[in-house]
């Protein structure tokens, strides 16, 4: 029987704007199987930020059903999704996100619930971060800081890892560099990722390429 | 690295804005273990010296001018009471000398008189030998006597010559300002029908006196109290403005927060956190500073031996333990606002 990590089933999220009502998601239908790579591509304004919001329970639809490893989030308490968001959902963001007093190991064990700095540099290791263990954000390129906010997505062992334009601050080498990754954490470690971008060489890595428009997906 | 170690790493971070807002709940504390410090420390004083000092009643003239003695025929009609016995009595006259007041009064214990220099006799404390330049062997003129000074006393509060009480009656003309005595009876009912007997005298019992100490001395806790927490009201509403303001900058970096699985008690809990700290540092650090305005205060008003009683264990507690439980109050505002955020929002904010 196919598992699916993520699932949406008529799923509509709409904004108010002013008197005008938008819909950021119309409708969404749509089921990715576990250990898949996707990336979601569309133009401004199609929904693929609000998709990965919702995927990753930062935001809520405002009707239909929505479910990850099976889970459905409009289900659990806020206690319950904030668990969920940390020990099964690593996410990496287009401006790294990382916590700039906070050093390259400390921000990888940020969301640990048992410290375990063994673990952490050996993530970082892997990330080709050897001697940058204790330098701060600004002390590192904007590759390098990817890199660590990805050892900090995985540090938690997740299922699924999404990314927001994670090469959208980034030279082509680094970009490439930073899809490889990912590519190889898909085939490797078998984790389930969905990244949005607007790059079509980023989004060659992937299995399967979702476009969106209008809050749909275009077939 | 946990929330609350990213909470002291914020304190560090922003260590001029913490400290300024700490300078609130530190100018708070220490005023408050002052003022109820000192207050607490010369009530224990007063009533000390009342208890050793008074019997069971005081009889002194009705009039409160304090310059009204009684005369012998009041006194004997005191002493003849059955109700009385063991009497002691006080005289206080004061004498005009180059446009000051200078005041004598009768000794019958001289262990009171902190003799720092000299003997007993006639003893001038030391802001009667910094005003008029006396010293021992100095004379001064009082009721057309000459009395020669033999020692000095370490206290500066008021102008006073220490002279025994029989001396200090018999330049009065034989008259004297209180008579204490001990009460066969319960000293209230004596004390009744000593006004009752005698006339032009009040009489008042220890355990009024003290009452009344305790009175004046409630209602000067309870106004230096509020004078204190004004200030420390306005280390209050500094903290609460210098958590919003952090919540307000940190609002991205709070949005990752949540993002990478941190809970709304979680959040919550390191702004609090957060908060504690600058209230438990600033308190303790007031109460320091509390402790040193305290000794300095000691110092100058001769109360060293009442020093320890300025500084009770429920003083210093209760300052630490209240500046750091208000100041956590007054970052639950702030803190529910952090937990509030909506993540997409604090993402999106720069």
């Amino acid at each position: 029987m196919t598992k699916y990590v993520l699932e949406f089933e008529d799923v509509w999220k709409t904004y108010r704007m002013g008197d005008t009502e938008v819909n950021a998601l119309a409708g969404l239908n749509l089921a990715l199987e576990e250990g898949s790579f996707t990336t979601v591509m569309g133009p401004s304004g199609s929904g693929k930020s609000t998709f990965l919001h919702v995927s990753g329970i930062l935001d809520t639809p405002t009707k239909g059903l929505f479910r990850i490893n099976g889970r459905q989030t409009s289900e659990l308490s806020l206690k319950e999704q904030a668990l969920l968001r940390r020990n099964e959902i690593g996410f990496v963001f287009q401006r790294f996100n990382l916590l700039s007093q906070l050093s390259a190991l400390e921000n990888v064990m940020l969301p640990m619930i048992n410290k375990d700095a063994e673990k952490a540099i050996g993530l970082l290791d892997k990330m080709g971060l050897e001697d940058k263990y204790h330098k701060l954000p600004s002390q590192l390129s904007g590759g390098e800081q990817q890199r660590v906010a990805i050892s900090r997505a995985l540090i938690n062992d997740p299922s699924l890892i999404l990314a927001d334009e994670p090469t959208g601050e980034l030279d082509t080498d680094n970009a490439q560099s930073i899809m490889q990754i990912l590519q190889d954490l898909n085939r490797k470690a078998g984790v389930s990722i969905v990244v949005v971008t607007h790059n079509p060489e980023s989004a060659s890595f992937a299995d399967e390429i979702i476009n969106m428009r209008d809050g749909k997906i275009l077939q | 690295m946990d929330l609350y170690k990213l909470a002291l790493n914020n304190i560090r971070r922003r260590k001029l804005r913490s400290a300024l807002t700490m300078l609130g709940i530190i100018i708070g504390a220490a005023t408050l273990m002052v003022l109820l410090g000192v207050t607490a420390g010369t009530t224990t004083a007063i009533k000390d010296e009342t208890n050793s000092y008074m019997y069971d009643i005081a009889i002194s003239p009705e009039s409160t001018t304090g310059t009204v003695l009684m005369d012998a025929d009041t006194i004997s009609k005191i002493r003849n009471l059955p109700q009385l016995y063991d009497f002691r009595e006080v005289t206080v006259l004061s004498e005009e000398i180059n446009g000051t007041r200078l005041f004598f009064e009768g000794t019958n214990n001289w262990k009171d008189v902190k003799i720092i220099n000299g003997t007993e006799g006639v003893v001038i404390n030391q802001a009667v030998a910094d005003k008029f330049g006396y010293g021992i062997g100095s004379k001064i003129k009082v009721k057309n006597q000459e009395l020669t000074v033999t020692g000095i006393s370490k206290e500066v509060t008021a102008l006073y010559v220490h002279i025994n009480q029989n001396q200090a009656k018999e330049l009065a003309g034989n008259k004297v300002g209180a008579i204490y005595a001990q009460t066969n009876g319960d000293p209230k009912t004596v004390a009744d029908e000593v006004e009752k007997q005698v006339d032009g005298v009040s009489a008042v019992t220890k355990s009024d006196k003290i009452e009344e100490i305790q009175e004046m001395t409630n209602q000067a806790l309870l106004f230096m109290g509020i004078i204190a927490s004004m200030a420390l009201l306005v280390g209050i509403i500094s903290v609460i403005n210098t958590m919003l303001i952090s919540v307000m900058e940190r609002t991205r970096e709070l949005g990752v927060l949540k993002a990478i699985g941190f809970t709304n008690w979680e959040i919550k809990g390191s702004i609090l956190f957060e908060s504690g700290i600058l209230g438990f540092v600033g308190g303790l650090v007031g109460v320091i500073l509390g402790i040193i305005g305290i000794i300095a205060i000691a110092n100058v008003l001769n109360l060293e031996e009442y020093m320890a009683g300025m500084m009770p264990s429920w003083l210093v507690l209760g300052i630490i333990g209240g500046a750091t439980l208000l100041i956590v109050l007054a970052g639950l505002y702030p803190s529910m606002k952090a937990s509030k955020l909506e993540v997409v929002e604090a993402l999106r904010n720069d």
